[in-house]
């Protein structure tokens, strides 16, 4: 690694264990200036606890960091930015409450004859957020934001900052492949200018677009860190996961049936999607590609019957009430939401109520629940998905995220729903729990179940989808053959830039 | 992997890792000490009267734990609690059936309760407005129905058979307490055991989760205020059958020493999680806290200080316990070795 400059940080036999679980185990850890370093594993492999650790999350029992030659502190994240270390991470850390502006310059804002020069810090803030490829209204308040557009201003905040050290932990995880690639671009470019990189994500294809080295972790142990020239991705993944992995999508199924769900004229009344038509056959996946803000996630809410809409909705020719989350549960529409945790999760129950939670008459008899038999449902789909759990009273946040996102499809499965609306099923889940989950998917779509599945994730939609649909500012403007699209061609339309 | 377990924790695991557990350990703690220094606490007499004394404030928590664990607070129990007497006394100096007047006075509550719910769940405003606003207009009703007079009802007949079965006795215990423990396994039946009960939690855990799976979270709202509501017309009748005579000014302490109990029973301010069993033993700690305090013989001006204290701790103790140096604690009591499948890393668990 002679081509990178002096050594940024060098920790060593870092050891963290959480109570039943070693996150990391002895783990040494050597980062140059304007070095990118990929830090990949599965969840629960102890990237982000790493992370932790060095922006001051987390006390590790033991081991040191020497941070441009002087050893960093521990446990105060404070300290740990006025050494430079900056953090982007799946939590937001935004006050809601407060203006972009506001958050994005948070204790650096222009002033003016000692007063806060408004102007300038709007003009200032626009610019850095457009910077990001973001139009976002530097006066709007954060809490008014869209959780991809809160992250924006997250992702905007941290890079306005001076840092030695950039600590990206899946901050690209809920921002289109578009948006993504921006911040990624910006990511090199203050590389370039010697700032070190730590790039914790998911997503291969970034790891190999941008990084230069990579430590690849599995169970809190360092597995090998190398120069991503000298190794190839299954290489990586099997490093990973500690086995072979192949083709993790499947094969699509061949048994596309009559039509199950038909949308008309179907629109949100709050115009964040306008006006289609749409039709899902029995055992059809139909994958729905577009940046944040082009409407998709609305779809997904409206087919659930969660916002308001117009237009009208029938499932295998009956009229769905619409704007209804109960009548379309009873039509046999079933969602699993966008944010596992806002949307999906009952944090402080167990693993039985979480999964039973939408079971109006499974194991429920004149409106008393019989615990004993919607156990005996729930270990059922336990074994069916793979679901891997200590016992189902556990709490589920003892859970994986790959787990907990198991529980959420699960739920739905003894409803025995016609339609299905899967809105970013993979996000933030390990390789292995995605595979299982695709595996779950082509399952359900060959017992003849209607798949929509609406993702950000280019890769997952053409790997998974019998017909995907690109939406753009509100519109489905391509209507494209899964088997034959290609990631340029999808990307194309998801820009805006497709031709017919 | 080879399948879920269903629960291998036995029932000590299970009350000392509940929420309960810390108001449990108290309640021994302080029966022990007033056992040693108080001779006349252990006395049947001495149990009865804290069995009386804290009927009232039992059924007015029993549904204060539904309503806290939607995360919400009632403010206006007590004033409801003057409203429903009043209700009570009035149609039963009116001359008509007591059991008529024991409806009517389960009715205002009722009714008092749904219009709370109605204001939170269905027009959406905030339980604290709602509940402050019906606070001060129930209490305004109460007042107004007698021009502020108490309703005696020494006199009344009909009333006297009543007021000796509510301080009646079955064997040494009182009938009021009998009333209470039923009052509170039915409550917990139908929060542990019916979808009602889970979705209660499931709208205090998350609501939004629990919109999107289907629940009617509105009516859930609704629903537990109107229990609210209940638990205050039943309450009304306990004390108007203790006191013969129904006054129509709210206690303004009781409100707060009702949240205080529930919290200090363990139920989470945050919602979501909590048991009846827990509001049960909070109730009957504070209770005790105030029988120490009279056998001693200090001032009951005390009672409120000793109060807000164990309130602090209680509740303190609960956010200690989620947080991390805790946790670091406890993982090292917990030592596991690092050589573990990947599967059981994935199970991170909780303390």
């Amino acid at each position: 690694m002679d081509n990178f400059g002096s050594e940024l940080f060098t920790a060593r036999d870092i050891t963290k264990t959480y109570p039943g679980v070693v996150a990391l185990s002895g783990v040494d850890v050597q980062v140059h200036t304007g070095e990118i370093r990929a830090l990949v594993g599965e969840n629960g492999s102890g990237k982000s606890t790493l992370a932790k650790v060095l922006y001051g999350g987390t006390v590790p029992e033991r081991g040191e960091v020497v941070f441009s030659g002087e050893p960093l502190e521990f446990g105060s994240p404070a300290r740990s930015l006025r050494r430079g270390i900056v953090a982007i991470s799946q939590e937001l850390s935004l006050s809601p409450e407060l203006t972009v502006t506001e958050n994005v310059l948070m204790g650096q804002l222009p002033t003016r004859l000692g007063a806060v020069d408004w102007r300038r810090a709007h003009e200032r803030t626009y610019e850095a957020l457009s910077d990001l490829g973001l139009s976002i209204e530097p006066r709007a308040r954060v809490g008014e934001l869209s959780i991809e557009l809160q992250q924006g201003v997250e992702i905007c905040r941290a890079l306005s900052r001076d840092a030695s050290l950039i600590i990206l932990d899946e901050a690209t995880s809920s921002l289109s492949k578009h948006a993504a690639d921006l911040l990624l671009s910006r990511v090199v470019e203050r590389a370039a200018q010697g700032t070190s990189i730590l790039l914790i994500t998911h997503r291969m294809g970034e790891v190999r677009e941008i990084a230069h080295t990579a430590t690849i972790l599995r169970d809190g142990h360092l597995i090998r860190t190398a120069p991503l020239d000298q190794v190839s991705d299954d290489d990586i993944l099997q490093m990973m996961v500690g086995r072979e992995v192949r083709n993790i999508y499947g094969t699509r199924g061949r048994n596309i049936g009559e039509v199950i769900l038909r949308l008309e004229d179907f629109g949100a009344q709050d115009g964040s999607f306008l006006p289609l038509s749409l039709e899902l056959r029995s055992g059809e996946i139909v994958g729905v590609a577009g940046l944040v803000g082009c409407g998709k996630s609305e779809l997904a809410l409206a087919v659930a019957g969660a916002i308001p809409v117009e237009g009208s909705v029938t499932v295998e020719g009956e009229v769905v009430e619409l704007g209804e989350v109960r009548r379309a549960i009873k039509s046999g529409i079933a969602m699993v939401p966008e944010e596992r945790k806002r949307q999906g999760l009952l944090p402080a129950r167990d693993v039985l109520e979480n999964v039973s939670l939408p079971w109006k008459s499974v194991g429920v008899s004149a409106g008393i629940v019989d615990r004993r038999s919607q156990e005996v449902v729930a270990r059922e789909l336990g074994d069916r998905l793979n679901l891997k759990a200590r016992s189902l009273a556990s709490n589920i946040y003892t859970l994986s995220g790959g787990n907990q996102q198991k529980v959420l499809l699960a739920r739905w499965l003894p409803l025995a729903p016609r339609v299905l609306v899967l809105v970013e099923p993979t996000r933030g889940v390990d390789v292995g729990a995605k595979h299982a989950i695709y595996e779950i998917i082509r399952e359900l779509a060959n017992d003849g179940i209607a798949i929509l599945l609406i993702s950000s994730e280019l890769p997952e939609v053409l790997g998974m989808s019998d017909r995907i649909l690109v939406m753009f500012e509100g519109r489905i403007t391509a209507s494209l053959d899964g088997e034959s699209a290609t990631e340029q061609n999808v990307a194309e339309w998801v820009l805006g830039r497709g031709v017919a | 992997m080879r399948g879920i377990s269903v629960k291998g924790s036995s029932l000590w695991s299970e009350v000392s890792s509940s929420r309960y557990f810390g108001v449990l350990v108290g309640l021994v703690g302080l029966i022990l000490l007033l056992s040693l220094t108080q001779p006349t606490f252990l006395t049947v007499a001495n149990w009865q009267e804290i069995a009386r004394s804290q009927s009232v404030a039992w059924l007015l928590a029993l549904g204060s734990t539904y309503v806290i664990l939607t995360v919400g607070i009632d403010l206006s129990i007590a004033s409801q609690v003057a409203v429903a007497g009043m209700a009570f006394g009035l149609t039963l100096n009116a001359g008509v059936n007591i059991w008529l007047a024991l409806l009517v006075a389960l009715a205002s509550g009722l009714l008092m309760g749904f219009v709370n719910g109605y204001f939170i769940g269905i027009a959406r405003i905030s339980f604290f407005v709602v509940t402050l606003a019906t606070l001060s207009i129930y209490q305004s009703i109460a007042l107004l129905s007698t021009n502020a007079q108490t309703i005696s009802l020494f006199t009344n007949e009909s009333f006297l058979r009543m007021s000796d079965l509510i301080n009646g006795l079955v064997g040494p215990v009182p009938i009021v307490f009998v009333f209470v423990v039923v009052l509170y396994v039915l409550g917990a039946f139908v929060l542990g055991r019916t979808r009602f009960g889970r979705s209660v939690y499931a709208v205090g855990s998350n609501v939004e989760a629990a919109r999107l799976s289907g629940i009617p979270t509105r009516w859930i709202y609704v629903s537990v205020y109107t229990i609210s509501g209940l638990t205050c017309g039943l309450a009304s009748l306990v004390a108007v059958g203790r006191l013969s005579a129904a006054s129509p000014i709210a206690d303004p302490n009781l409100t707060l020493a009702i949240v205080a109990a529930v919290l200090i029973g363990g139920v989470a301010f945050t919602g979501g999680d909590g048991k009846l069993f827990g509001t049960f033993l909070g109730v009957l700690f504070l209770g005790l806290i105030q029988n120490g305090i009279s056998l001693v013989g200090i001032s009951s001006f005390w009672q409120g200080l000793v109060s807000g204290l164990i309130l602090l701790v209680a509740v303190g103790l609960g956010v200690l316990r989620d947080h991390e140096w805790v946790r670091r604690l406890s993982s090292r009591r917990l030592p596991r070795s690092i050589d573990e499948s990947a599967d059981d890393i994935l199970l991170k668990e909780a303390t």
